[in-house]
């Protein structure tokens, strides 16, 4: 962990990163710009640099930089609610729900501008099934909730390789991409910016009672949180980023699970500064490994998902590693 | 001056009975022990009395309020719980987690102040982790863990005070400072504390008032010297108790 002292210069920092990937991936792709290039394609939004830039690369670097810290965020979340470090935004069913609807919207060849859409109402679906299933009348249950959770996201998985299976082998290819995770024909609804916006600011107002409900419910009840009210608002919260993130862009794996873990490496477990770390953490993650996934074997695009979890795995280990031979 | 009553409370769990008709007052400047053999329910009991969860019949008072009428926050302010189990999932820091005490006093935008700060750091030195503040809780041992979860209750600084067996894992001199810190914040504080416990030599030197549980929703509540006799430890344990008389009054052992 890093002193108290330098976590909000970490902050700024994460921020000033942010900004630079994103420009960072304006001029990176198959065709690369240099410095003055660059500049001058900035200025003149019509000229073919300018264009490529404006409406091709800044447009997809900012899609990728919300979806990841969606991602983030609600990994934050849902490791919260769970209470248990290894919960992913993905464990409780929502992106399964999402790919089985996008996926049979494939199937049945509908336009590609609506794919987003079904997967909304197919995460939806999923998050007001496992919510109607586990709430129940009793009192809070995590486990119920994550068993609920687990069983719909296996039983998602079921249909979706039902789906492949029967589907021709022209449409497999698109399928696959999307249940990696891909940018590449992303478009960055206005809305997806207010969810952000408004989850981001919610979260942080709830920060200090999300500290409490991960020393347990009871603990939390305790110390003052009506907790029932509190954990359903969490997992809507979580479920609703996860959904906007994955209708966006797809499945993209491990920036959920990985960027809160070495966030918290990082800068400790207190949700006030673990959350807006994590939430810019996640977008200057996915903004590069996008930048990756579109030059590393140029002109070919690689979907973001494989390079999310080619870099993640072993950062990830590694930090790890250190940290433990630290004794942290 | 706040104190927590219950009215002709009756509590079970699982079908069995813990307690029928259960009148008692909980008065600041009293320190009570809640005694009973293994499984009776003492911890339930407890819960009940904190509201986290409700009686089958009669009800408790908390400042002369019905207590599942009354905010969570607001009780937090009030009363606080020593749970029998600590156990830390994420690596927060020990001074974070001692610090968690402030957050029924703190409104929902507002960070803890220096003073809180200063408090939490009091309340780990109290228990003996001064120099552990940078540690993460999940490095701790078993009683360290213990001794940190009861130094958030006192950062907490509710009047009323439910600790669920706040000896188990720790040494005799721990055993000692923490209930002598619990006494100095009911004699000095005009707090009131009950505490499970099942070292009766504990009780016998700490306490004010005792409350028995016999199984079968039977109990007896009342002054220490009244209660705590051999009659009344052999009926509740069930097992032969010998009496000593040592320099501080009278202690138990297990007879044969």
């Amino acid at each position: 962990m890093i002193p108290t002292t330098l976590r909000r210069s970490l902050l700024f920092l994460l921020m000033v990163m942010s900004v630079g990937s994103i420009f960072f991936a304006s001029a990176s792709g198959s065709v690369s710009l240099g410095w003055s290039e660059w500049l001058a394609a900035i200025r003149d939004s019509g000229s073919q640099h300018g264009e490529l830039i404006w409406r091709l690369r800044l447009p997809r670097a900012m899609a990728a930089w919300v979806v990841g810290s969606m991602l983030a965020m609600s990994g934050c979340l849902m490791q919260v609610l769970l209470r248990n470090p290894l919960a992913d935004p993905y464990v409780l069913g929502v992106s399964g729900g999402a790919a089985f609807a996008t996926l049979l919207g494939m199937v049945f060849g509908i336009a590609v501008a609506f794919l987003p859409w079904l997967a909304m109402l197919g995460a939806l679906i999923s998050i007001l099934l496992v919510f109607g299933l586990a709430r129940g009348t009793g009192p809070w249950s995590g486990t119920r909730l994550l068993l609920t959770g687990v069983v719909t996201a296996s039983g998602w998985a079921a249909l979706i390789s039902l789906i492949l299976s029967l589907s021709p082998d022209n449409s497999l290819r698109g399928m696959l991409f999307w249940l990696m995770g891909d940018l590449s024909y992303v478009t960055l609804p206005a809305w997806s910016l207010a969810v952000l916006a408004g989850s981001f600011v919610l979260t942080l107002g709830l920060a200090r009672s999300l500290n409490v409900l991960a020393m347990g419910e009871t603990t939390a009840r305790l110390l003052g949180e009506s907790t029932r009210h509190m954990l359903w608002m969490v997992y809507l919260l979580a479920s609703l980023l996860t959904a906007t993130a994955v209708s966006i862009a797809g499945s993209i794996g491990f920036v959920g699970l990985i960027v809160p873990h070495l966030m918290r490496l990082l800068v400790g477990s207190d949700h006030r500064i673990l959350i807006p770390a994590a939430t810019l953490f996640g977008g200057l993650f996915l903004v590069l490994s996008d930048t990756l996934a579109r030059t590393v074997l140029s002109p070919q695009q690689l979907p973001v998902g494989v390079i999310t979890a080619l870099l993640g795995v072993p950062l990830f280990l590694l930090l790890l590693n250190r940290a433990r031979l630290k004794g942290v | 001056m706040t104190s927590l009553v219950c009215q002709s409370l009756d509590v079970s769990i699982a079908g069995k009975n813990i307690c029928g008709n259960l009148d008692l007052e909980l008065e600041p400047g009293q320190f009570w022990g809640l005694l009973g053999p293994n499984g009776i329910g003492k911890t339930t009991l407890l819960k009940c009395m904190a509201g986290l969860s409700a009686p089958d019949s009669g009800t408790v008072l908390l400042e002369n309020q019905v207590i599942d009428k009354l905010p969570r926050r607001a009780i937090a302010r009030l009363l606080g719980m020593l749970q029998q189990h600590t156990v830390y999932v994420f690596d927060a820091s020990v001074l974070e987690t001692a610090m968690t005490g402030r957050h029924p006093h703190l409104s929902y935008w507002e960070r803890e102040g220096p003073q809180d700060k200063q408090k939490a750091l009091d309340a780990i030195r109290e228990v003996d982790l001064e120099g552990f503040e940078a540690r993460s809780v999940t490095r701790l041992s078993g009683g360290e863990a213990r001794r940190l979860a009861f130094a958030s209750l006192m950062v907490q600084e509710p009047a009323i005070l439910l600790l669920d067996e706040p000896t188990n894992h720790l040494d005799m001199k721990h055993q000692i400072r923490i209930m002598n810190q619990v006494e100095n914040k009911v004699a000095k504080e005009q707090r009131c504390a009950i505490v499970a416990l099942h070292d009766v030599n504990l009780a016998a030197r700490y306490c004010s008032h005792i409350l028995m549980l016999f199984g079968d929703g039977d109990w007896q509540a009342g002054p220490v010297n009244e209660l705590l006799n051999p009659e009344n430890l052999e009926r509740l344990y069930q097992c032969p108790v010998e009496t000593l008389q040592s320099s501080a009054g009278r202690r138990f052992l297990p007879g044969s």
